[in-house]
């Protein structure tokens, strides 16, 4: 079972999404804010993350970048997400270090084809 | 500066917030929606979920269009946005409602998700508060427009929670009721809000990260500063377990995700009101305290007029006795003036008695003691400070305390009768007692060597005798003063159970700073018995202040005392005495068939009032005399 990393501050979205995921069969684990999330990230077993953009504290786009200078976070898959869907917006993702990215509201067989495609094949 | 655009449309900034705003619910009316769907089987329910699913698509198409990233946006557009928005959002609602059950038939968890998706479609509702300066508008706001002037109901009120979203559907509805909202996105930030300024409401999630919500809410509660502002809590969470650990902790109500505005509405409300009764309580007691402690400062002689003056506007009970009570303090705030301006008179009329008589102190010879001598093994000797009908003063210094003392030793014949004695130790026990100002205070009774004594305060003054004998009379604001302070030592004596019966000018010490100091109390009792059993007339002291009672050896009360200092204020006015006699018969005589001539007649500067106050304390018989010296104090107040 692959586990997944949410990093989201909104209440709604991360209850939704990660009743969304578990019932894809993936085990999620939670992380409220940036820092936290750079915290669990860094502390190991997870096979990708999920990185809200706007985040308190630490916002998406810099727990990336710690994310990435990070060893034992380097080679892990991170999913940009965010709900402003600017232009531009996604080359910024990946310029932080984000695998792929997607915008909200989620579109959950598009989301999950980008973390299946990222994971290697579906749970 | 290529993010903003030139006039009255929107910056880049305000642009992605606006998306994120719209996106945000949409995304989780999409997601339980869904979720719902993948678990519905009954047609029905699935065709709600589906009309539900096409609203949130529809509305989502109209966001993207209207807020395309290459389009110049105006505030105009907005407006438009959020009209456009209202149909699909309507079609969410009605689907969503139509599927909610009765709690106890429906599915709880399912009803949880349809709330939950209700919640977000009421972020779509258009916002009559967002106006285009709201949204940051580039264009700066028209000056003409004045701002909203506060309504009196409206409150303070702080949103503590991490989700922005969530912030934003409260706020927009706080402030469509009318109260002026402040949000706080973590628990840190939230307590520097409440410690920089005063709010009326905090409402405050529970999971954050860092400092949570049960952190946030142990502090407020446990500083004097912060613990009454109300708290309710908020939460996704509809746990039995949380909602008592918040009670428990000192919240005042609490509300889960997604809100119920009626619900919402009423619990603020209700905690406002609630709040509003106890801010009033507050200060209630703060003002009764205000005046509690004016009392104190009227009793230690430092009450400014005026501290009241805030609690006097109130128009209840405490605002009328706040009112009462400052009319009183000024008025004793100005008697203590008037006292004060007399006393000065009174100093002056000191200076001038002890420049006119240098020789005074050099007349008095020595008595049986010298300076040097060590007496009953404790004081020792430095000067003679009087004489009297009963015994030499010395000034003294007591070995034992390090401190100057007055030494009076008694002539033998007056202690020579050992009942006498015996109840004279009784008296000087009473004198003891009395400690004030105005009072010359009792030490010690002791007997050494043959040789009855008491020690006393050593008091360095002048007596009135020698004020009236170098000045003549004296002036009607410096005997205002001698009387003020003479009533108050009687009325001080008396409340203890010890009458003086023997006030007289010789007895009355006036200090440097004009304080009247009484002396000698409970003495004369020894010389009156005295006088008494020796029969033929060896008359101590001075019978021209006694009353008539005393004279005849009648029943002496408090109001003797009275008659006493009647005669010594008439003497300070007049420098002379009411009656004059060559012996106690005759004074008796003159007493009894005489009246005394009003002082005002031998002295016209005297006020009319002050002259009948004297002559109602010379009264023949005690009960047409001021009863008590209380009263005499008061009346002498009142003359002003």
């Amino acid at each position: 079972m692959s586990r997944i990393l949410l990093v989201e501050d909104n209440e709604m979205n991360r209850d939704m999404l990660s009743r969304r995921l578990q019932r894809k069969g993936y085990e999620v684990t939670m992380a409220v804010d940036g820092r936290q999330g750079v915290d669990m990230a860094r502390s190991g077993g997870y096979d990708l993350i999920l990185m809200d953009m706007s985040l308190p504290e630490i916002d998406g786009w810099e727990a990336t970048r710690q994310l990435r200078a990070a060893p034992e976070t380097k080679t892990v898959p991170i999913i940009g997400l965010t709900a402003h869907a600017m232009a531009g917006d996604r080359e910024k993702a990946l310029e932080a270090g984000c695998n792929d990215y997607d915008t909200k509201p989620v579109e959950l067989p598009r989301l999950l084809g980008k973390i299946e495609a990222l994971l290697g094949g579906p749970q | 500066m290529s993010s903003t655009l030139s006039g009255n449309t929107l910056t880049a900034e305000a642009q992605a917030q606006l998306r994120h705003d719209l996106r945000t619910p949409l995304n989780h009316i999409i997601g339980y929606t869904e979720m719902l769907l993948e678990d519905a089987t009954a047609p029905e329910q699935r065709d709600r979920l589906e009309q539900a699913l096409g609203g949130a698509r529809a509305a989502l198409e109209l966001i993207n269009a209207a807020l395309g990233s290459a389009r110049r946006i105006v505030p105009g557009d907005v407006a438009q946005l959020y009209e456009a928005l209202q149909a699909p959002r309507e079609t969410i609602v009605e689907a969503v409602s139509r599927l909610l059950a009765p709690e106890p038939n429906g599915d709880g968890a399912v009803n949880a998700d349809l709330r939950k998706i209700l919640s977000a479609a009421d972020q779509l509702a258009p916002e009559p508060t967002r106006t285009p300066a709201d949204v940051k508008s580039s264009q700066t706001p028209a000056p003409s427009a004045p701002p909203v002037a506060a309504q009196p109901s409206q409150a303070r009120i702080l949103i503590v929670d991490d989700g922005a979203e969530n912030r934003e559907v409260l706020r927009r509805r706080l402030e469509r009721e009318g109260h002026a909202v402040e949000t706080a996105e973590n628990g840190r930030r939230a307590l520097e809000l409440v410690a920089a300024r005063p709010y009326d409401l905090v409402l405050l999630d529970v999971l954050m990260p860092e400092l949570d919500g049960y952190a946030v809410l142990d502090a407020l509660k446990g500083s004097p500063a912060t613990r009454d502002i109300p708290v309710i809590m908020i939460s996704a969470l509809d746990e039995l377990e949380g909602i008592v650990r918040c009670i428990e902790r000192g919240a005042e109500d609490y509300l889960h995700k997604p809100f119920d505005p009626v619900l919402l509405r009423a619990r603020i409300n209700a905690s406002l009101e609630k709040k509003r009764l106890r801010d009033l309580e507050i200060e209630y007691l703060r003002e009764v305290n205000r005046v509690i402690e004016a009392a104190a400062a009227v009793e230690g002689g430092h009450y400014r007029p005026g501290t009241l003056a805030e609690v006097t506007r109130r128009d209840d009970e405490l605002g009328h006795l706040a009112r009462v009570f400052d009319n009183m303090a000024q008025q004793i705030k100005a008697r203590e003036e008037r006292l004060r301006d007399r006393v000065r008179d009174l100093r002056q009329e000191i200076e001038m008695a002890r420049r006119d008589s240098k020789e005074t102190e050099s007349a008095l010879d020595g008595g049986n003691l010298r300076s040097g001598e060590n007496f009953a093994q404790r004081y020792e000797i430095i000067a003679v400070m009087g004489r009297g009908g009963m015994g030499t003063v010395y000034r003294a210094k007591d070995l034992e305390l390090e401190e100057e003392v007055a030494v009076k030793t008694l002539r033998p014949e007056f202690v020579a009768d050992k009942t006498l004695l015996a109840r004279f130790k009784d008296e000087i026990r009473l004198a003891r007692r009395l400690s004030d100002a105005n009072i010359v205070r009792t030490h010690d009774f002791g007997e050494w060597a043959g040789v009855c004594f008491l020690t006393m305060e050593c008091v360095e003054g002048i007596t009135v005798r020698e004020l009236i004998d170098t000045r003549g009379r004296l002036g009607v604001s410096a005997t205002l003063a001698i009387a003020t302070q003479l009533a108050h030592s009687l009325a001080v004596a008396h409340q203890h159970g010890v009458i003086h019966r023997d006030i007289k000018p010789q007895n009355l010490l006036v200090d440097e700073a004009g304080v009247l100091k009484v002396m000698d109390f409970g003495v004369a009792r020894l010389a009156e018995r005295s006088t008494a059993n020796t029969e033929a007339g060896l008359v101590i002291g001075t019978p021209a202040y006694m009353p008539p009672e005393q004279l005849m050896a009648e029943q002496v009360d408090a109001r003797s005392d009275l008659y006493a200092a009647g005669v010594v204020l008439y003497e300070c006015l007049t420098g002379q005495l009411p009656f004059q006699a060559g012996s106690v018969i005759s004074l008796v005589a003159k007493l009894l068939k005489e009246d005394a001539r009003p002082p005002q007649e031998v002295n016209p500067e005297i006020p009319p009032a002050l002259s009948a106050l004297v002559l109602r304390l010379l009264a023949k018989r005690p009960e047409d005399r001021v009863q008590t010296a209380v009263d005499l104090g008061s009346q002498l107040a009142a003359l002003g």
